[in-house]
């Protein structure tokens, strides 16, 4: 039985839990239903070319603002008849037909900040572009509604600020081994002794020995769970396929883990930048392709979401270096076969209303995207994480 | 001077004390050891690399730059990575050990990155020498710095389109705090600041063509103000002196604030804005040296990893590891997660830094080996083991230590004494329990299982 269900049904017999931390647990499960679905979020770094990513191949102003950097209509993966996939997406176009891919345009926030960090922050921490918060949106959902730090998992070397939270933060992995091995020392281990210890009250250092008995619980629960399930796919050999294949494989072993995060970098093409994106978006889409598959074969692709988001979305006109500078506004992919509205959520973009700098007009906050989703599929209260009542979408 | 206290007032303005120097001032009074150490930070010794090839690719202008750009952002990068480990060479072998504590801790208020490295070098040499000089002197300079007026656009702030983000976070993080202003003083004073902005060399250039000239109201008062007026409006508050004495307090005393310990700083501070008096109340402060405060804090990574180093020298042959070990910790220099910084205290630690902060001092300087021999038995295993994973992992840290020097400075230091010198806080009874059960096959060996307890995590 998993923790939710357990909470759930022993809810019935609440009074025979007096600890307060049950109270609180109590709280955040009452208005929420059952199930347990899996977000993962794919983060695509260095902002990636959206307009080269989903192609208005019917549009003269695409042709004419990049002259030398568009995809020529021959060459799109057609979804209707005036938008198309880059060529590279074969495998995206699959899942599309399949009705398993939803492509939301034109997504941003208000007063767009063109800086990588900068606006990678704001969409890690989901607040307004002139604010500043050292949470992220995923940190503050494990404050809210998490149970242990494996309650998301990054699969980095460290953690992104996405995932850490005021109280609480993710736990950051690339493979379950290395961490358990780091922590598994048995001096680590006899430190704790087996008395109850009061200094675990004690404020940094208590704080110290949680973490460090915590950190090893999680790491030999990643290990020792995730090591009885192997791939059931071939992935494609780089960094990015080694991570989804890490992903699936601690999906389907069942870790209880309610949020993956990954990333993919290198979209900051300023130079040549055709070359570069084709490389990456087709690792991109066939990594994705294959961990579907994966996850399908393991039966838990039905209760699995996935969100692919950039920072950025680049300039509409080209630069002198067949590049694109900092955009604004960009598409985001939700893949998953729980979809409302598969197929093309909403219009592109119009090419002839942009703002001062020759960007986008974003159409679409990225945080009623959040919203939604953790409403609708994390099944929480999107307020109390993001602070602020945004509008529910309804793609699922 | 007691012991205790000196070892305590050095990990907290430094990164802790050797045996032979504690001796040395222990033979001292309060009054004395704190004078030498103000004493010994009065020279400014600025952190420079040769900048004459980034010079000249930048020239006078952004349009013989233009050509460059490239070139410069490639050696920048390279340049502040070396930057970097110049710091941390710095800080482990300082001669003005307060300044480069108190430089370290302004880079934390004072954040800003750049990817010139021309105005990251010029930026970084600011915080060292106002560090502890006068605040106004120093939110001025700030606030002129090319790195700065990128950072948080002062540049694009011209008086046909102000540009508030300095403005806000002048008041919200460098000065006030957030709450102690409105939204119009925050309009009020970005005109006041419109035309800051620098030439290519990173000198600040005052553009007088975009600057708004015309009363501002600020903080109840009016008139034409410029960005100097209106950092000294601020200054007149109260407030400043007490938000600047909250982060002092943290930083160097306590993560919990005693209102009463603050409202005396705060009543040194406000006098004439001199950091220096502010910080040599807090050292002379009798409450400063208070139980409550010695051992209570957790190390920031680089207050760790240079304590590590004070203790045992240890050279990185790969410079991209240490460099690696940094994000690893959370906290790379020069490179801040935004302009709020680091949140310090219980922040630095999750599951994965603090599985690596335990392990990283054996690993670092004692093959990954950590000694589990019992009480009255030898550690036979010991050579072989450490071998093993010097062939097998050696490579992932590939460091040279200098034990020798650890031998020397320990060399009159009793064994049972030794956790005195590397913990700043009382064992738990548990790790006691289990360390009094082991043999203490080596000073080296000892020394390196008390650095591998959740104790040496604190300072």
């Amino acid at each position: 039985m998993d923790r939710r269900k357990f909470l759930k049904q022993s809810s019935l017999a609440s009074s025979l839990f007096f600890v307060p931390s049950f109270v609180k647990a109590f709280e955040n499960v009452a208005s929420s239903s059952l199930g347990y679905k899996r977000l993962v979020i794919i983060q695509l770094s260095g902002g990636n070319d959206g307009l080269n990513t989903v192609v208005p191949f019917e549009n003269d102003l695409y042709y004419k603002e990049r002259p030398s950097l568009s995809i020529a209509k021959g060459d799109v993966l057609k979804l209707t008849d005036e938008i198309g996939l880059h060529p590279s997406l074969a495998p995206l176009n699959r899942l599309y037909d399949k009705g398993l891919l939803t492509i939301i345009n034109n997504v941003g926030y208000p007063n767009p900040n063109r800086s990588h960090f900068r606006s990678m922050d704001i969409w890690q921490t989901a607040v307004d572009s002139d604010e500043y918060s050292q949470s992220g949106w995923i940190g503050r959902y494990i404050d809210n509604y998490g149970d242990a730090p494996y309650t998301a998992i990054e699969i980095n070397e460290s953690l992104s600020l996405a995932m850490k939270g005021e109280t609480k933060n993710a736990i950051a992995t690339q493979d379950a081994k290395s961490l358990f091995n780091l922590s598994r020392d048995p001096y680590f281990k006899n430190l704790q002794g087996h008395k109850n210890d009061t200094h675990l009250s004690e404020h940094n250092l208590g704080y110290l020995y949680k973490s460090m008995i915590e950190a090893h619980s999680s790491a030999k629960y990643i290990y020792e769970t995730s090591k009885t399930v192997s791939a059931k796919k071939e992935y494609p050999k780089n960094k990015f396929g080694k991570q989804l294949k890490t992903t699936a494989q601690f999906i389907n072993s069942h870790l209880e883990t309610k949020v993956y995060y990954a990333s993919l970098n290198g979209f900051d093409t300023h130079v040549n930048q055709l070359p570069t994106q084709k490389r990456l978006l087709s690792q991109y889409a066939e990594g994705i392709e294959t961990f579907v598959q994966d996850l399908k074969a393991g039966g838990t692709f039905d209760d699995t979401l996935i969100l692919t988001f950039s920072e950025f979305g680049r300039r509409v006109k080209q630069n002198a270096s067949v590049g694109t500078d900092h955009g604004t506004a960009n598409n985001l992919f939700i893949i998953g076969n729980q979809l409302r509205k598969p197929g093309l959520y909403n219009k592109m973009a119009n090419l002839s209303d942009l703002d001062g700098n020759g960007d986008l007009k974003f159409e679409i906050d990225f945080r009623t995207i959040y919203a939604t989703v953790l409403n609708k599929w994390l099944e929480v209260n999107d307020k109390k994480i993001l602070n602020k009542s945004f509008k529910q979408l309804n793609f699922i | 001077m007691k012991r205790k206290h000196i070892q305590h007032l050095y990990r907290r303005v430094g990164f802790g004390i050797l045996p032979n120097e504690l001796d040395k001032l222990s033979k001292m009074k309060r009054k004395e050891v704190v004078a030498n150490l103000f004493k010994a930070s009065k020279n400014v010794t600025p952190l420079e690399l040769d900048t004459t090839e980034l010079k000249s690719l930048m020239g006078t202008s952004y349009m013989m730059a233009k050509d460059n750009i490239r070139d410069i952002q490639k050696l920048s990068r390279e340049s502040t990575q070396k930057l970097n480990r110049a710091w941390i060479e710095r800080l482990t072998n300082p001669t003005e050990l307060l300044r480069e504590k108190m430089t370290l801790f302004w880079a934390n208020h004072f954040v800003c990155e750049d990817n010139n490295y021309v105005y990251t070098q010029n930026f970084h040499n600011t915080l060292r020498q106002h560090a502890l000089g006068n605040f106004r002197a120093f939110v001025v300079a700030i606030s002129k710095q090319a790195a700065m007026t990128k950072y948080l656009n002062t540049k694009q702030n011209k008086k046909q389109k102000p540009n508030e983000n300095f403005a806000r976070e002048l008041m919200e993080l460098f000065t006030l705090g957030v709450g102690n202003y409105t939204e119009q003083d925050i309009k009020e004073s970005a005109k006041a600041f419109t035309g800051y902005s620098h030439n290519m060399q990173g000198d600040f250039v005052f553009r007088r063509r975009v600057h708004h000239e015309g009363t501002k109201t600020f903080f109840g008062k009016s008139g034409n103000f410029n960005g100097e007026d209106i950092i000294d409006i601020i200054l007149e508050k109260r407030r400043c002196a007490q938000y600047i004495s909250e982060k002092v307090y943290r930083y160097f005393v306590n993560d919990t604030i005693n209102k009463a310990h603050v409202e005396a700083m705060t009543d040194a501070f406000y006098k004439d804005y001199n950091i220096e008096k502010l910080m040599r109340f807090v050292c002379l402060s009798d409450w400063f040296y208070n139980e409550e405060n010695i051992g209570t804090k957790i190390k920031s990574p680089i207050e760790f990893l240079v304590g590590i180093k004070t203790l045992v020298p240890t050279e990185f042959k790969n410079q991209k590891q240490l460099m690696y070990l940094q994000r690893l910790m959370g906290q790379i220099l020069l490179d801040p997660p935004n302009v709020a910084g680091w949140k310090g205290g219980q922040n630095w630690i999750d599951s994965n830094t603090i599985a690596l902060r335990l392990k990283l001092p054996s690993l670092l300087l004692n093959s990954s080996y950590i000694s589990k021999s019992k009480k009255g038995q030898t550690d036979a295993r010991i050579k072989e083991r450490k071998q093993f994973f010097k062939k097998n992992y050696g490579k992932w840290f590939n460091v040279e230590n200098n034990w020798g020097y650890f031998e020397k400075q320990f060399k009159n230091v009793a064994m049972n004494e030794l956790d005195n010198h590397i913990l700043a806080c009382n064992i738990s009874p548990n790790a006691q329990a289990y360390l009094n059960s082991l043999e203490k096959v080596s000073k080296q060996e000892y020394c390196v299982q008390l650095m591998s307890l959740p104790e040496y995590q604190m300072c």
